[in-house]
């Protein structure tokens, strides 16, 4: 295609964002005026391009224009898949078969052994991705150093090839012993696997995960085969769906990372696109942050099973490379996502003993909550709002569901009311008041547990659920201020439009500082920054545009968990030391001044910068905001229930400002404000709360 | 005393405890030097109230559950009213300290609502040395318990926020590694330092401070136990497991258990019992307790809680100079490992005859020595070959884990990578794979073991402390059948066989271990199981085709690796009117 776009090419069209959600698929579109519309759509979750497409016609018709033009007038189009995600989850991966070394069959079930709660003893692992009798050895051996022991053995290539064969295996994995500090096997291997099977996928663990540790080296290689070709195939066929019906662009992707990247580069490295919709949420808060006007910020994304917080402190968001999925351990450059299985549908119930107990098991989309009238029968975190009075009998949702307050109110009262011996609206306010601490637990397993005070950042509300309970979670954190994004049900497609185009490497290294020369660092840091550039300038970027950045993960000599610390060229030990010693203080609390450290591992990333959304400018007002109702609701727990004026979102405008407590009632969210919290609607038409001292609520 | 709390507070509490005993995990983890920290997670964070009950122990390995109590009891004994802010205490003492044995160090600190205590934050953590008889803590030789490292009372380690430097040089002396122990010693104090200042907002935030909410924790655990002793069945329920040897000479030695469940009380009586030991096979009274209760609440789930109300319905009775109560001072270290799994098992197996839906079957005895060398700055390393641990037993729920660490963690404990050994220790790994037929066969199969082969490319010392060489010791239940045994095979650098002792010390130069570590237990008939799985096993080469057959009753074609149905029809047919 002669007129085809690229990657870096400027935002002078329409932008969209695409986010494939359980329930919903959510399409945001931002025009280059900085209009922002969103769209939903039910998910087609056995042919989610479905749901796209019709997403896409939607928004053709919503803006009055042929399907064809308005593709045309796309400049890009961005996706946050779920797929590889849910192949997993759902065990329709391929036929895996992978070489291991002679020796070495079984680490990929043997999984080191990893229990994540030893006294959950009657529960089984996951199920192993490739079967003992497809996981074929071979010999040849590389020593701790890298340097080969023993040749490796072509014979066994080729048996395990025939092996192959005669099981149709689809996809292949190779994982050889020490293979992270030379993969010259592997690519041996590889070569041999490409000569015979052409046309299949192949992963190196050398290139996927080049990291010490065969198990999850290994297991990142499994899962990449193992979710690649049904991702792939499925990302090539919507790409191909939407240039049929106009699209110019290219199909882009969220990655781990946050970075979005096309079709073509993200091919081979499936399994960096397991985290492709909550990563987006880094786009979001890049977003807000300059509305806000601020950059230290916490998300708290939640929706009808789960909540994903995600923290920026000072426009830094935290990466990390491990990450486990589906039971399944692996490594890639990621954002850090907390998750947490806490939200509207998580069922709240009581032990034989009497305790209150809520989730992690949720009614999920079907049955959902009792109060839906789809069939479920257990309470939960919504029919608990329900019967608080925050939601009230009547369509929601854009009238996707209509809600029955009289279900909430049974549900409760038999199953955990009547079991505790208090009210109803006791047992509504405990399962809210374990819902709150969930939440405030998560934030602080990034925060407080990292050595940052949440105090001093701001919640940003994101999902259809997040906006309940964001104020009361703040004031539990002691934050000062809250932002309600008016579109928040769509936070992570909003996210994707806001993403900036990344790629990451690494390579194990090992060395003293002090001991080896910077040269070394240096020489090995250039290599991988030449490798990630090579991927932007593949993607329409020049050089000088190229964001990069350089790490090295660092230890005292003696601990087993490195933090990776950011480096400039040239590397001067003492400043390294310095940064290195200053993380450390943060995150342990204590250094050791003339301990020896270690360099464990060199890392590089580099970021195509693309071009801001246009801020939006909300309609402005000088009329004072009138309440469509006022509800008796129960605020908050020093507050108790409150007559409670009730906005219809659509009525508030930029300069908009009144106290709490207020009801919001958006078409996909509610936002429930505190008692004496200060709300203001500002130029991007967002809600911005002040948070009234605590003694106050 | 009866708790006042109401549901909802209790709920947000008990969350909340849990939370900061694992915060307190995460701070060791994080910065403690040791690989048996941070690799192996060989420590327990928990919270106990002012008399000493267990409150909260979220982040820990099972074998240290319920011990911490004697720990802090032992405290309140030395110091009554002595007990101040900015006070940290240390002990590891198992006759004079509550301690559970030796390499296991207690970091306690106690926490005041004003001028009150009413909790400690402690750590109970394995050191990496301690002095003693071999290097690593582990001294099979030893006969007293002087001969297994240095003993310490109850002491205070800091007092009024400054540490007592004589002492902590005292203890640095009386290391192999004070190169690790100082850091980790550290990482233990600031990891109760924090557990302390968590605790204390908790308390600030609850009106009345903490202690009637610890009463309604350990109430609802006392109820949860009880409604689950009621549901069961009214009787007595023995198990019978044993040593071959007390370290030094081969003879069989028991262990008893009796349970005598009555309405909502169980008693555990190790009447029968031989008496304590020569070697350091013996129990402490602490380790006794702690895996009695490991026993219990890993075979009734993960929803039963582990504070000192969940044991409040459980008598202990252990005859005094028996070999799970022994006398000063017979040594004692091993007893984390050994009888902590006979008794586990004893506890499995009886409740197993109880409540036969929940049947456990017994985990393969681990049978590795633990190897120590010096390295080019002679500085001392310990190497515990954990790639070689055993298969676990199956459940009515799952086939038994093929691999998994001791059955006193649960599979807490995590294996470490082979390349990561070969990174920090003078050794080639070539072989970590699992073995056939190994597992115990079962309606749920036993988990295999591995065949491990290791070369040492130095000068070593191996310790060696193993169980599962002599007979099958991952005991099959229900039907099931019992896990191969283990096999050990130890060759110098010429290649020439070396003999291995059961238990001791051996020094030797450059050599090449090989162990093929023992399989787990099944659970019900074999000839019950999925003959799909059971071909699976087959192709997989975890189980024989010959296997197949004679315990699975299910014929498989060796060419077509088919299953041929009319045969295995035949098979089992007769394999059930039989």
């Amino acid at each position: 295609m002669a007129n085809r776009r690229e990657v870096g090419d400027s935002a002078d069209g329409l932008r969209i964002g695409v986010d494939v959600g359980g329930t919903f698929t959510d399409m945001v579109v931002a025009s280059p005026n900085g209009s922002i519309h969103v769209f939903k759509v039910p998910s087609t979750p056995s042919k989610p391009d479905d749901a796209v497409l019709a997403a896409v016609e939607k928004a053709a018709n919503e803006f009055g224009m042929r399907q064809d033009d308005f593709l045309r007038s796309v400049s890009h189009f961005i996706h946050g898949t779920t797929i590889a995600t849910n192949t997993a989850l759902e065990g329709k991966g391929a036929r895996v078969g992978l070489i291991v070394t002679d020796g070495f069959r079984d680490f990929l079930e043997i999984r080191r052994g990893i229990r994540d709660n030893p006294w959950d003893h009657h529960a089984p692992f996951a199920p192993v991705l490739v079967p003992r009798y497809l996981r074929r050895p071979v010999k040849g051996r590389l020593d701790a150093e890298g340097k080969e022991l023993q040749p490796l053995s072509v014979d066994d290539i080729a048996e395990a090839l025939r092996t192959f064969r005669e099981e149709d295996v689809e996809s292949f994995a190779i994982c050889l012993m020490n293979a992270f500090l030379d993969g010259k096997h592997e690519r041996e291997v590889a070569a041999e696997l490409e000569s015979k099977f052409p046309e299949n996928y192949v992963t190196l663990s050398s290139e996927a995960a080049p990291i010490l540790g065969e198990y999850e080296r290994g297991s990142t290689a499994v899962m990449n085969s193992y979710v690649g070709p049904r991702t792939i195939n499925y990302l090539r066929a919507l790409e191909k769906r939407l240039a049929e019906a106009g699209l110019t662009s290219p199909l882009l992707l969220v990655q781990n990372n946050g970075g979005i990247t096309s079709v073509e580069e993200v091919a081979d490295r499936a399994v960096n696109l397991m985290l492709s919709g909550p990563a987006a949420a880094i786009g979001s808060l890049n977003h807000f942050a300059e509305s806000i006007g601020k950059n230290s910020l916490i998300s708290m994304e939640i929706g009808g099973t789960s909540c994903d917080v995600m923290l920026m402190n000072e426009g830094h968001v935290n990466y990390t490379d491990r990450l486990q999925i589906a039971g399944y351990d692996i490594v890639s450059p990621s954002v850090e996502v907390h998750t947490i299985g806490a939200g509207g549908g998580t069922i709240a119930r009581v032990d034989e003993a009497g305790l209150l107990l809520l989730g992690p098991e949720g009614a999920g989309a079907r049955p959902g909550p009792a109060c839906y009238g789809f069939g479920g029968e257990q309470p939960t975190v919504t029919d608990a709002h329900v019967a608080l009075g925050r939601f009230v009998s009547g369509p929601y949702a854009d009238g996707a569901i209509t809600i029955d307050a009289s279900r909430a109110h049974d549900a409760i009262d038999k199953h955990v009311a009547r079991r505790l011996g208090v009210s109803v609206e006791d047992a509504a306010i405990g399962i809210l008041r374990l819902m709150d601490q969930q939440l405030v637990l998560a934030v602080q397993k990034l925060s407080t547990e990292r050595g940052n005070d949440p105090k001093l950042f701001d919640l940003v509300a994101g999902g259809g659920a997040g906006p309940l309970h964001v104020v009361n979670v703040a004031r539990n954190l002691g934050c000062q201020r809250v932002y309600v994004p008016r579109i928040s049900g769509a936070f992570c497609a909003l996210g994707m439009l806001g993403s900036n185009c990344r790629h990451d490497n690494m390579r194990f290294f090992r060395g003293i500082l002090g001991e080896i020369s910077p040269d070394d660092l240096v020489d090995g840091l250039l290599d991988l920054r030449m490798e990630v550039i090579d991927k932007l300038l593949r993607e329409g970027f020049k050089e000088d545009d190229a964001i990069v950045q350089f790490t090295m993960d660092l230890r005292y000599v003696g601990q087993q968990w490195d933090i990776p610390v950011p480096v400039d060229l040239p590397i001067e030990y003492d400043r390294v030391r310095s940064t290195f010693e200053t993380m450390h203080e943060k995150l342990f609390g204590h250094v050791q001044s003339k301990g020896a450290i270690e360099v464990r591992a060199l890392r590089s990333s580099a970021t195509g910068l693309m071009e801001k959304l246009v801020q939006p400018q909300g309609a402005q007002t000088a009329a004072p905001p009138v309440p469509g109702e006022t509800r008796r609701i129960w605020v908050a727990q020093k507050s108790g229930w409150m007559d409670v004026a009730c906005y219809s979102g659509a009525t508030l405008v930029s300069g908009h400002a009144f106290e709490g407590p207020a009801l919001i009632e958006e078409k996909t969210t509610t936002l429930l404000v505190g008692d004496g919290d200060n709300v203001t609607v500002d130029n991007a038409g967002n809600y911005l709360i002040m948070m009234a001292d605590n003694d106050h609520a | 005393m009866r708790s006042q709390i109401d549901p909802i507070s209790l709920a947000i509490i008990q969350n909340r405890l849990d939370f900061i005993a694992r915060q307190m995990g995460w701070v060791m983890i994080r910065t403690s030097r040791s690989p048996i920290f941070n690799q192996s997670h060989d420590f327990s964070c928990f919270i106990a109230d002012a008399e000493g009950h267990l409150i909260s122990q979220a982040d820990g390995i099972p074998i240290h559950t319920g011990g911490g109590g004697f720990a802090v009891e032992a405290i309140l004994d030395y110091f009554g009213d002595d007990i101040y802010k900015g006070d940290v205490f240390l002990l590891n003492d198992p006759y004079v300290a509550g301690g559970n044995h030796l390499p296991d160090w207690v970091v306690a600190w106690p926490v005041f609502e004003g001028d009150t205590l009413i909790a400690f934050t402690c750590n109970r953590a394995h050191q990496s040395d301690i002095g003693g008889g071999a290097a690593g803590t582990y001294n099979p030789e030893a006969t007293e318990i002087f001969h297994e490292g240095i003993r310490i009372p109850p002491v205070k380690l800091v007092r009024d926020g400054e540490m007592d430097d004589d002492l902590f040089r005292l203890l640095m002396l009386n290391t192999r590694t004070p190169h690790l122990l100082e850091g980790d010693l550290l990482a233990m104090i600031g990891s109760a330092r924090i557990g302390a200042e968590e605790l204390l907002k908790l308390s600030a935030s609850q009106e009345g401070g903490l202690r009637g909410a610890f009463e309604g924790v350990m109430d609802h655990a006392e109820r949860k136990m009880k409604h689950l002793l009621q549901n069961l069945e009214d009787g007595e329920y023995s198990y019978e497991e044993s040593f071959d040897n007390d370290c030094f000479e081969t003879r069989k030695i028991r262990i008893r258990v009796t349970l005598i469940k009555s309405k909502d009380r169980l008693t555990v009586d190790f009447a029968g019992t031989d008496p304590q030991i020569r070697g350091f096979k013996n129990s402490s009274l602490a380790n006794t307790y702690s895996a009695v209760y490991a026993g219990i609440v890993s075979f009734f789930g993960k929803e039963l809680p582990r504070n000192s109300g969940t044991f409040r319905a459980i008598e202990i009775s252990a005859p005094k100079g028996s070999l799970v109560n022994p006398n000063p001072p017979a040594p004692v270290t091993m007893c984390t490992v050994f009888p902590a799994h006979e008794i586990m098992h004893c506890i499995w197996f009886a409740l197993t005859e109880a409540s036969p839906e929940r049947a456990l079957a017994g985990w393969g005895k681990n049978s590795f020595p633990v190897t120590s060398g010096r390295d080019r700055e002679n500085r001392t390393w310990v190497m515990y070959n954990w790639s070689a641990c055993s298969g676990a037993g199956a459940t009515r729920t799952r086939d038994g884990f093929e691999q998994i660490g001791p059955i006193v963690t649960l599979g807490g404990l995590t294996i470490p990578n082979a390349e990561t050994f070969e990174q920090i220790y003078p050794v080639r790994i070539n072989k970590q794979e699992l073995r056939c037929d190994g597992g115990g066969s079962g309606e749920h199969r036993g988990g295999s073991g591995v065949d491990y082969d290791v070369e040492f490319l130095t000068d070593v010392e191996m310790s060696f402390r193993s169980e599962g060489a002599n007979r099958p010791t991952g005991v099959g239940v229900c039907g099931g059948g019992d896990g191969k045994m283990a096999t050990m095979d130890l060759r110098n650098a010429k290649g020439e066989a070396m003999a291995v002792p059961d238990y001791g010390n051996v020094s030797l130069g450059p050599n090449r271990m090989r162990i093929s570590s023992p399989g787990g237990g099944g659970v019900g008939n074999p000839a019950m199981r999925d003959a799909e799985l059971v071909l699976r096993d087959v192709r997989d080469g975890l189980v024989s085709i010959e296997a197949a057959r004679e315990d699975y009753r299910v014929v498989v074609n060796s060419a077509s690796k088919q299953i041929d149905w009319s045969s295995t029809r035949s098979l089992r047919n007769n394999a059930g009117s039989s």
